[in-house]
């Protein structure tokens, strides 16, 4: 017994040592990932935003897929949407941001924050892997299998099916969302 | 104070890693695409091996047998921890390059071997020797895999960018003609394959 409550003990020292040094850390580099984490995505928008003005983002609950949207106008006239999108890959939950015609066509899309494997599903964050969805959503189905891509597009995503599944589910999800919207804002 | 420099250099040619021990393979084929992903990946098992080997050796007589793994455990994951948040605030393009693989170090089984079968036995001069040894021969069993990957698969050499320097060096021919296999992971497992045979022919021919 007496001997169980030293090892806990021990255990015990070294663990709020280990917190403390990790605390420590944490907050000299959390305020500095914070803010590369907000210049990532206000440069992600500005990227998806093809040039029309961004507007204000607004919470969405309850819809699969999209967590958050965002109006985009030109001039003060409706242009279409950017969406947040969150979906399951290999590595775990994937963000990402895509913007859509008022008629719910994929424009633009860009990977924010993910942990998919190098080399395979990290490629996914690379601007020529979205443009197979570019201009898809509309007459044209957004591709959610690898049957559905050009060959050269399927052998580029090889290896990383899983990512390219969540990713194109995501796409088609808000591709949707944004036919359910009627072109309103 | 006497160094054991045999502790030092061990790590490097007659007990690598990589190729002899074969400990930390699944980093090594991992992250070998690109020749910066490795140099960050050495860094990261540098700073981790190098600290556990010092904590663990200084603790030895702390930590008693029956709840060594859990503290070592605790102790290489707060390491690895320290270096993910430092990586993520300082080196985010290395950070978001070694992905999934950084975390992963808590699980390499070079620094839970070293800290079992070196570090919990040695003083922690020794202790230190041998990490920066075993780290050493780890960094350039995973250049050397990285290199032959890179440039067989993409015909360039990935540095770091500086100034107008993008960091990535193309060699020619190799750039327009790559073996796109040497990229994938069948490419790094056949590369292993004949780098393990190559490194055992060695230590037999030297065996005599």
């Amino acid at each position: 017994m007496k001997k169980n409550i030293r090892y806990a003990l021990i255990l015990l020292t070294i663990c709020a040592v280990s917190t403390f040094f990790l605390a420590l850390t944490n907050s000299i580099t959390a305020p500095i990932i914070e803010e590369m984490d907000i210049q990532a995505r206000l440069k992600a928008l500005e990227a998806v935003s093809g040039g029309h003005e961004i507007g204000e983002q607004h919470d969405v609950d309850g819809v699969h897929y999209v967590s958050y949207q965002i109006d985009l106008s030109d001039g003060g006239n409706p242009a279409g949407w950017i969406l947040g999108l969150k979906t399951n890959g290999y590595g775990g939950e994937m963000t990402l941001v895509a913007s859509y015609t008022l008629d719910g066509v994929m424009q633009y899309a860009q990977l924010l924050n993910h942990s998919e494997t190098p080399g395979l599903g990290k490629k996914a964050e690379e601007s020529w892997y979205m443009e197979k969805f570019k201009n898809t959503g509309g007459s044209n189905p957004v591709p959610t299998t690898k049957a559905m891509l050009s060959a050269g597009d399927a052998q580029a995503v090889s290896g990383s099916s899983v990512t390219f599944t969540a990713i194109a589910k995501a796409i088609a999800a808000g591709s949707n969302y944004v036919k359910g919207l009627g072109g309103a804002l | 104070m006497k160094l054991n420099m045999n502790e030092l250099t061990k790590g490097i040619f007659k007990e690598n890693p990589v190729f002899i021990i074969v400990l930390g393979l699944c980093p090594t084929l991992g992250v070998s695409t690109q020749v910066s992903n490795a140099l960050g990946m050495s860094a990261g098992v540098l700073f981790v091996l190098l600290f556990s080997n010092l904590l663990i050796s200084a603790l030895r007589n702390f930590i008693p047998d029956s709840i060594h793994i859990p503290a070592y455990i605790v102790i290489i994951a707060s390491l690895v921890t320290i270096i993910e948040l430092v990586m993520h605030a300082f080196v985010p393009a290395l950070y978001s390059a070694l992905g999934v693989y950084l975390p992963l170090i808590v699980v390499n089984c070079i620094i839970l071997g070293r800290a079992e079968a070196f570090a919990a036995r040695n003083t922690v001069m020794d202790s230190i020797l041998d990490a920066i040894g075993m780290s050493i021969g780890f960094a350039l069993g995973l250049i050397l895999i990285s290199v032959i990957r890179e440039l067989f698969g993409s015909g360039t050499i990935s540095l770091f960018a500086m100034g107008n320097f993008d960091g990535v060096i193309r060699i020619p021919w190799f750039y327009n003609n790559p073996i796109r296999v040497m990229s994938l992971a069948p490419g790094a497992l056949l590369l292993m394959g004949y780098l393990k045979a190559f490194f055992d022919w060695k230590s037999a021919r030297k065996k005599g």
